[in-house]
């Protein structure tokens, strides 16, 4: 894979991690708790900007981890067989994703463990300063592994066999598109925009963005398998 | 004596130990929900109070209700003052 392949994966990838809808959801519950507690704008916007780093800093940590752990037990370039069980891992999570990403009824409840999302819920309630949202938007990313890591896991193996300095660029660029649904929804409450119209709008397009995100890590890890996989097989690399 | 302070709210599912209505408690969720849904804080307060009242009133008569129930009639009411306010205000917990 050359250089602009690689990061056009890894920018995909991301883009799946976007779509995914957990660390929307605490932001939002954050701003409402918030503005709730009649805490200034000022804070409340302290708060958010907090949560919103803290999930780009797990998120750029676990792409690192990813990439160092990968490094280590496969040097510069990973065995075919690991790329095969990162394309099926990518292809079995977009058809979990079709399947279940939201729980049936009116709201945008997950499948997540309800422990977490309990959890999740009371120290989204309890945080009143901006470190405690940092550490939110830290343990928001961790809760949502069962859905990122396959994204992740396909970017590590794409950015190993790229030089260091791409390696660099490839991870800021995963963090920063990841963080797109975060940032969109931080602009326009950050301006003015009231929570119900941005949860009614999740609501009502709750189902393309399930299908979206199904479809893009679907889409992605055959992608992945006829570009590395069948490419190397035949002998094209 | 406070018309509701006596009445029974059992909680969801009858898991957590059921408690006394409180009243402040209910005017603050609502008051939440109007500023979420865009309501500047006195127009918010005044219909959390308006809200407070209409479902005091309804509690009157009655021993114990479900947190549940509570909620329903209370977005009823607030549906009628600020219909985004009520959505935000009904969806709360099934927003995560």
């Amino acid at each position: 894979m050359d250089i602009v392949t690689s990061l056009a994966v890894v920018t995909l990838a991301a883009l799946v991690h976007a779509s995914f809808q957990l660390s929307v959801s605490v932001l939002t519950l954050l701003r409402s708790h918030s503005l709730g507690a009649k805490r200034s704008k000022a804070r409340t916007l302290r708060l958010t900007t907090s949560f919103v780093i803290g999930a780009g800093v797990m998120t750029l940590l676990l792409l690192a981890l990813f990439s160092l752990v990968l490094g280590q037990f496969f040097g510069s370039d990973a065995p075919d067989f690991v790329w095969a069980v990162a394309c099926g891992l990518l292809v079995g999570v977009g058809l979990v994703v079709w399947s279940f990403y939201y729980r049936r009824g009116k709201g945008t409840t997950l499948w997540i463990p309800r422990v977490f999302a309990r959890h999740l819920s009371e120290r989204t309630k309890a945080t009143k300063d901006p470190a405690e949202a940092f550490s939110l938007g830290l343990t928001s990313v961790i809760s949502e592994l069962l859905f990122i890591a396959a994204p992740l896991l396909v970017s590590a193996l794409v950015l190993i066999h790229l030089p260091a300095p791409w390696q660099l660029v490839g991870i800021i660029i995963y963090s920063l598109v990841s963080l797109l649904s975060l940032l969109s929804i931080w602009v326009l409450a950050s301006a003015g925009r009231p929570l119900s119209e941005l949860q009614k709008w999740r609501e009502a397009n709750k189902s393309f963005l399930q299908f979206a995100s199904g479809g893009a890590l679907i889409v992605l890890g055959f992608f992945v398998y006829v570009c590395k996989i069948l490419t190397d097989a035949a002998g094209m690399s | 004596m406070e018309r509701g302070g006596l009445v029974n709210i059992v909680k969801r599912g009858g898991a957590r130990a059921s408690e006394s209505f409180r009243r402040d408690k209910l005017h603050n969720s609502i008051v939440a929900a109007c500023i979420g849904a865009g309501a500047p804080t006195g127009q918010a307060e005044t219909i959390a109070k308006n809200v407070t009242e209409a479902v005091m009133g309804w509690l009157a008569t009655k021993p114990e209700v479900t947190s549940h129930d509570v909620r329903r009639v209370a977005a009823k009411r607030l549906h009628t003052h600020h219909p985004d306010a009520a959505y935000l205000y009904e969806h709360h917990q099934t927003i995560l």
